[in-house]
């Protein structure tokens, strides 16, 4: 009588089972769905083209910089510099285009070396994490300092604005839509693809078991470095973003959002051990932040509590995610 | 013609030399098995072949060329292909990818191309069909499935190398009969077509149905080669055991009996729990219990169970005259048990931490104490490490900067400072010197002469031999065989070992 019960029951528990090892961004995406909601009952203004708009511009540094973390974080590595990287990208593009001048060429050109610069920042922490064997964690650490003393030699004080054409094109229309738009989809685009190649995948089998992907005979001090040159050139287009969304530079303004991209990461429903993850999930887990910041600005929260709110808001979130993603694990 | 050929490789690991010198010849077209007992140097040999060990010296020939393997990746080059004994899959990737992970193939160098990686895993899943058991499929995840058919995957994995040479270490431990058979089928058609086999299983049957030569290794040294149709299984265990294998020489020198009627120091009754099952026992005080048998047949799941380290699904442990029911080692150490790993990089030393703090943990735990002068707490500490002989500059030193000897020798002390009941004891020696073992056996000893119930499980015949009063030996999770008095020789420990599980 009893197992005639729960075959079925198991059944449909096996199923949600299968679609979260599918979907492992379920979880995430419900969260931010929620948070639509409880923005939209506490200000309905919040749920306008507008409003999505600049939250969108707002966050899309934050976004890309999750996505950047995700492909180390895949290999089982992590990034502690990604904040930095961004802050020199966005003061060498912003002082470059200041001296050429600012002009369209200016621009592109400086956009150019501002990706080959965040490269530059990846091969030098993969070549310090994965051949050089240090320990992630303190290594980039390390390096974060050294880019982020690189950037206060490029540009001491922060304030040198960004061209008008830059900043105005980046929160600007295009045939009628806002421009973020048109990044998002691109992004999405691109994802897609890099979801597909090869290195992804040698990216989670290294993550999964570092010894077990050494003897099937993968390139693992290569892959490594790969995640991490990754990891360079997107938190370079984050810094793009950062750019156009600040209009000025700033040699300090990515140090904080480096604990917001792990954070984001694991609120996408990555584990942070390697192996498991995906980079719609950190798309989510960016969003998430962003929409709790902003539901702790529309909840009419005194300004003194809004960190206290924020922390405890991320914690709640993170514990909802954590339930809900635990079943989906082998 | 040879595919492989390998003479003189060794290699060492520290002080630890894990092969001494192995020599082996495979030719094309055959099944070659090699035995040996354990930590004989066999999969070493193996990890060797395929790339994933460097050998300190010796020759490799493969197809009559001399050949230098610098890691998997150029293994995989030069045409061999491999099984790992504990499995090289990745948990959270499909069965699918899994197969093919070594060598995805790619559309316009950069994406993985799913088609075909779907075709070419599918040939290799065809070869079990309806013996890979439910749910095994293409896309399940392999963390998802029993260890049979995670051990399929990895031999899938192995076959879709498609070397010439092709090495199985252990291929067939989780596996059921029909399994087996299939899998021996597949392997009777690579061997027709010309494929070298390097095979290694414990299970005499299996040997003696798929194999054509044996090489056998003792000591991390290859003693010979035979032919298996010209050869019977007590020759061959002979020869693993060495010649003397029934000769008094090799006989346990230690008196079998002890007055356990005394009193019993930990009682075990019908328990089973992951790796294990109905096991029952009595040691009494004073009384050494050997644990033999082949590696990992639960031996150290049961102890890690009874010190609460492990999960019991049944069955019932006392201490002396009471119920125990260890929840947690915490637990297990506050009412006397000590349990010593040889892993001890795992579960013993606290590394980067001075001697006099990997001694003293457990003191604190059972004295509760919660402020310590180091001069008080040096008192206590000395002796202990004192009756062991342990050799070090300054309790102030770093554990790291012991040999791996003296620093089970620190693991140990921290278990003497208050005497627990029963000592645990979980292959103790793995890697450490002769000198260390010699003083590391006199103190169990000396502890057992003192009251203590001690079990302990090694993987080297020769200490069980050397110091247990009674030997169980342990075969697929229970125990299959208990050896006492006269019975406890090398021959008799091999045999109850080998015997098909």
């Amino acid at each position: 009588m009893a197992e005639i019960a729960t075959g079925p029951m198991s059944r449909r528990v096996g199923s949600i089972r299968r679609l979260l090892e599918r979907y492992p961004f379920l979880p995430a995406l419900g969260i931010v769905a929620a948070l639509f909601l409880l923005n939209g009952f506490f200000s309905p203004a919040s749920l306008s083209y507008r409003a999505l708009t600049g939250l969108l511009s707002t966050y899309m540094a934050l976004i890309l910089l999750s996505i950047a973390q995700t492909y180390v974080v895949y290999a089982g590595d992590i990034d502690l510099s990604v904040g930095s990287i961004l802050s020199l990208v966005n003061v060498t593009i912003i002082v470059l285009m200041e001296r050429w001048g600012g002009g369209a060429g200016a621009v592109l050109l400086s956009l150019a070396l501002g990706l080959l610069l965040g490269l530059a920042c990846g091969l030098v922490n993969g070549l310090v994490v994965a051949a050089l064997r240090l320990q992630a964690i303190v290594a980039t650490f390390a390096t974060s300092i050294f880019f982020t003393g690189l950037a206060l030699y490029i540009l001491p004080v922060a304030g040198t604005p960004a061209p008008t054409l830059f900043w105005r094109t980046y929160g600007g229309r295009l045939f009628g839509l806002p421009f973020v738009f048109y990044i998002l989809a691109v992004l999405l685009v691109l994802l897609f693809m890099l979801a597909r190649t090869r290195l992804a995948a040698q990216l989670l089998a290294v993550g999964d078991d570092r010894q077990a992907a050494y003897q099937t005979g993968l390139p693992v001090v290569s892959v490594r470095i790969r995640g991490y040159l990754l990891c360079g050139l997107f938190a370079a287009l984050a810094a793009f973003c950062i750019t156009g969304d600040t209009a000025s530079g700033d040699p300090l303004v990515g140090g904080k959002m480096t604990l917001y991209s792990v954070a984001a990461v694991v609120l996408g429903g990555s584990a942070l051990a390697g192996g498991w993850g995906t980079v719609v999930g950190s798309l989510l887990g960016a969003l998430t932040i962003g929409l709790i910041n902003s539901l702790v600005f529309f909840m009419g929260t005194p300004s003194e509590w809004q960190n206290f709110m924020q922390g405890l808001a991320i914690l709640l979130v993170l514990m909802a995610g954590v339930l809900a993603g635990r079943r989906a694990r082998p | 013609m040879s595919k492989l050929k390998l003479s003189g490789v060794s290699k060492a690991y520290g002080a630890t030399l894990a092969l001494r010198r192995g020599d082996l010849e495979v030719m094309a077209g055959e099944v070659h098995v090699l035995m040996g007992s354990n930590g004989s140097g066999k999969s070493t040999l193996c990890k060797i072949i395929a790339g994933s060990v460097r050998p300190d010296a010796g020759r490799i020939l493969i197809d009559d060329t001399p050949a230098t393997i610098t890691g998997p990746r150029s293994a995989r080059a030069q045409g061999i292909g491999i099984f790992y004994q504990e499995l090289s899959l990745a948990a959270h990737r499909s069965v699918e990818e899994n197969i093919c992970l070594a060598a995805l193939p790619v559309r316009a160098g950069l994406f993985v191309d799913r088609v075909s990686l779907k075709e070419r895993a599918a040939r290799y899943i065809a070869l079990f069909d309806g013996v890979s058991g439910e749910g095994f499929a293409a896309d399940a995840l392999v963390g998802n499935l029993r260890p049979d058919q995670r051990q399929l995957v990895e031999i899938m994995k192995a076959l879709a190398s498609e070397a010439p040479l092709l090495i199985f270490d252990e291929p067939t431990s989780a596996l059921d009969r029909a399994q087996v058979e299939r899998f021996f089928e597949i392997l009777g058609n690579l061997k027709r077509r010309g494929r070298g086999i390097i095979f290694i299983s414990h299970r005499m049957d299996e040997i003696k149905a798929i194999g054509d030569r044996v090489t056998i290794i003792r000591d991390g040294e290859t003693i010979t080669t035979l032919n298996l149709d010209e050869t019977d299984a007590a020759t061959v265990i002979r020869l693993m055991v060495g010649g003397a294998g029934d000769m008094p020489a090799s006989q346990s020198s230690v008196p079998a009996a002890v007055d356990i009627a005394a009193e019993s120091a930990l009682t075990v009754r019908n328990l089973s729990g992951a790796g294990f099952r109905d096991v029952s026992f009595e040691v009494g005080r004073g009384e050494i219990l050997g644990f033999g048998g082949l590696h990992g047949q639960g031996q150290s799941a049961l102890l890690r169970a009874i010190f609460g380290a492990g999960a019991i699904t049944s069955g019932e442990i006392r201490i002396g005259s009471e119920r125990f029911d260890a929840s947690s080692p915490r637990d297990a150490i506050r009412r006397g048990l000590a349990y010593v790993s040889g892993d001890r990089s795992r579960d013993g030393v606290i590394s980067g931490r001075p001697i006099i703090e990997n001694v003293s943990p457990i003191h604190y735990l059972r004295d509760r104490l919660m402020i310590a002068s180091p001069s008080r707490l040096r008192d206590r500490v000395l002796p202990a490490l004192q009756s062991m002989h342990t050799k070090f500059a300054s309790l102030f030193d770093p554990i790291s900067a012991l040999s791996g000897g003296n620093q089970q020798k620190v693991i140990i002390a921290r278990w003497l400072i208050d005497r627990p009941d029963v000592l645990l004891l979980d292959d103790p020696t793995k890697g450490i010197d002769l000198s260390a073992k010699a003083d590391l056996f006199t103190l169990i000893r000396q502890l057992a002469a003192e009251g203590l119930g001690i079990l302990l499980y090694s993987s080297e015949d020769a200490e069980l031999l050397g110091n247990a009063n009674r030997i169980l030996v342990f075969n697929g999770g229970s125990v299959s065989r208990e050896l006492t008095g006269a019975e406890r020789t090398r021959y008799n420990l091999y045999q109850a070992a080998y015997e098909a599980a």
